[in-house]
């Protein structure tokens, strides 16, 4: 403040100095560090594994805890500490999978039903709706006897499939609202194609309401995958997963050996709760206004 | 502006309805034959590895299997229509009585299970928004969000783990002991467990939703209105938010009937509860046929219904969602 301004008694309001946020406030930095971590250790974990996760070293079958196996081992004698970290890699890698699988057919599905004259896109909403009323459990059940014995590429496929309904109907309303705007008029008669509308003009515009659908995609295939796995219809026990390793889990409830329960579990649940963060984090809505309340 | 005749409103919703449950019916059909496997291992059991070939072409003519699939459908259709859905491969009798016998099972945990999360989830969405920002709604949220966080089937499993297996409190499976089937207590106890499973699991996906709606309700300008004639904070919230909030509450939950019924599929299976959910799951599994194809008509039915529904509860009660988009969905894009 200039000195002249006090002396002719203009006193300052005391203005706070607005503070430039720096990058990294109001972020799920903790889930953000946690899933790194997870993600890396599923990475990399040929460097770090004490064992080989699919040895079975039968005269250790259901051990606890201890020095050696660091998380005890399973019913069929697998170290459990890592087959966690290898196992992740598939259970991961199904999520991200199935979920490019549904984000893809939804924004199709999505811009085609949004762009199409009135019939068609009510004769896909409908053919949306009944698809939605089949149980997804038996849906699943039911593709994955199609495919045959499931493998990590067709559970990812099914799980994909079966998840894109949501995403489409929000796809095709902000198409909707976007298909008679200037510019999307402008470059049809330019003379451009379906596809190149959609990636230049129309996923740009959209991609941040979807943001967040697919993050939490991302986590209802992983779920899908542990709970396909568990019921005895997912991946068998010989392919790795956090899902495969919970499948032994009735089985290790009478012998009494939580850990087999628990520990894959809590990897699980914790992986989860990060994607959720990470989710939540984007839908956000940060300008909420002062409670007239 | 002119009204247009109720009737013709409802008669086209009764069509639309009627079609999306024939076309149903139609992919349910193709999908479930397209599968492999063999649904005479259901009606036969092991004996069919033993058959000789002329056995097995006699039993599935018998069955009725061997024609072209359009053939089976129209037939089934046709008995469908009047009220025969054929017999279960699996149990040997009408399907209708295999599921009328679980079907009772399923209503108790899913209906009960959804009134509870109905009544808790508005009271937990008041009690946050009430205390906005402090620490109650923050402890609410977080443990909301945590538990939201875990798959159903492992949540089953840890709270058998604790209450059934270390603590021997309640029991782990069925719906109740041999030989008790008509003693209420010894069902509510072997009913504890599921439906604690059901409730947290929905509970605070609606719980969120009404404390957001709440505190958007809030900030609209009437209610500063209603504040500076001197209304206080409990009126303002309950006699005049909270009114405008239920509509859209009720439409809602009306559309996650289905999914909270659905939610208990999983559940069923874990506990063994001889509910629709097991029946279902063994169904898809061992090619059930006649079977699957009701439970699938079935519930489908239901969701299709309540989409119905939720959308004249809007209609009726705000009339701009006539015209304009069906409400928002709610994210349903996790198994059952």
């Amino acid at each position: 403040m200039d000195d002249r301004f006090v002396q002719v008694g203009i006193r300052s309001i005391g203005v706070p100095t607005a503070k430039k946020a720096k990058w990294y406030e109001g972020k799920p930095l903790v889930s953000m560090a946690v899933l790194a971590v997870i993600l890396l250790g599923c990475l990399f974990c040929d460097l770090f594994i004490p064992k080989d996760p699919a040895y079975m070293d039968l005269y250790h079958a259901n051990t606890a805890p201890n020095a050696e196996f660091w998380f005890g081992t399973d019913t069929m004698g697998r170290d459990i500490f890592s087959m966690i970290w290898y196992g992740g890699r598939i259970s991961l890698f199904i999520g991200f999978f199935a979920t490019v699988i549904s984000t893809v057919i939804a924004i199709l599905f999505g811009a085609v039903s949004g762009l199409a004259p009135k019939w068609l896109d009510d004769l896909l909403m409908r053919l949306t709706e009944v698809f939605l009323s089949i149980p997804n459990l038996l849906l699943v059940i039911l593709l994955q006897a199609i495919l045959g014995k499931a493998n990590v590429l067709s559970i990812s496929f099914v799980i994909g499939i079966t998840g894109w309904t949501s995403i489409a109907k929000v796809v095709r309303t902000e198409v909707r609202q976007l298909r008679n705007s200037e510019y999307v008029i402008a470059a049809r008669c330019m003379g451009a194609g379906f596809f190149r509308i959609l990636w230049k003009h129309l996923t740009p515009n959209f991609i941040s309401s979807i943001m967040f659908m697919v993050v939490m995609n991302i986590r209802g295939a992983i779920v899908s995958e542990s709970t396909l796995s568990f019921l005895g219809i997912g991946l068998p026990l010989e392919i790795i997963s956090w899902g495969s390793m919970l499948s032994l889990s009735e089985k290790s409830m009478l012998s009494g050996a939580w850990w087999i329960i628990l520990i894959p579990g809590i990897f699980l649940v914790v992986t989860l709760l990060c994607i959720t963060n990470i989710g939540n984090h984007l839908r956000k809505n940060v300008n909420r206004r002062q409670s007239n309340l | 502006m002119n009204r247009k005749n109720p009737y013709i409103d409802y008669g086209k919703k009764i069509l639309i309805f009627l079609l999306s449950v024939l076309i149903l019916s139609v992919v349910v059909f193709y999908v479930a034959r397209l599968a492999p496997g063999d649904p005479l291992v259901s009606y036969y059991g092991d004996r069919v590895e033993k058959m000789s070939m002329a056995e097995r072409q006699w039993a599935e003519e018998n069955l009725g299997l061997n024609d072209p699939i359009h053939v089976q459908y129209i037939r089934w259709l046709q008995n469908a229509l009047k009220g025969n859905f054929g017999i279960s491969f699996k149990y040997k009798t009408d399907v209708l009585e295999v599921i009328g016998g679980r079907l009772v099972n399923t209503l108790v945990l899913g209906g009960v299970g959804f009134v509870l999360i109905f009544v808790l989830a508005l009271g937990l969405g008041i009690l946050c928004a009430w205390h906005e920002e402090k620490w109650l709604d923050k402890l609410i949220c977080k443990v909301g969000t945590i538990i939201s966080c875990i798959p159903e089937f492992w949540l089953s499993l840890v709270l058998i783990l604790i209450f059934a297996i270390h603590l021997r409190w309640l029991p782990s499976s069925g719906a109740y002991s041999i030989g008790k089937a008509t003693d209420i207590p010894d069902r509510i106890l072997h009913l504890i467990l599921p439906m604690t499973i059901v409730v947290l699991n929905h509970l605070w996906y609606y719980a969120y939703m009404i404390r957001n709606k709440l505190l958007e309700e809030v900030r609209a300008e009437y209610v500063l209105l209603a504040k500076s004639k001197g209304l206080d904070k409990k009126s303002i919230l309950f006699r005049h938010c909270l009114r405008n909030i239920i509509p859209s509450y009720l439409s809602i939950m009306a559309i996650s009937v289905p999914h909270i019924l659905g939610g208990t599929y999983i559940i069923e299976t874990v506990f063994s509860y001889p509910g629709i959910g097991t029946l279902s799951y063994e169904s898809a599994r061992y090619q059930d046929y006649n079977l699957l194809m009701l439970l699938c008509i079935l519930s489908g039915a239901v969701v299709i219904l309540c989409n119905i529904i939720s959308q004249t509860i809007n209609e009726h009660i705000d009339p701009r969602m006539r015209e304009s988009e069906v409400i928002e969905t709610t994210e349903v894009t996790e198994i059952g």
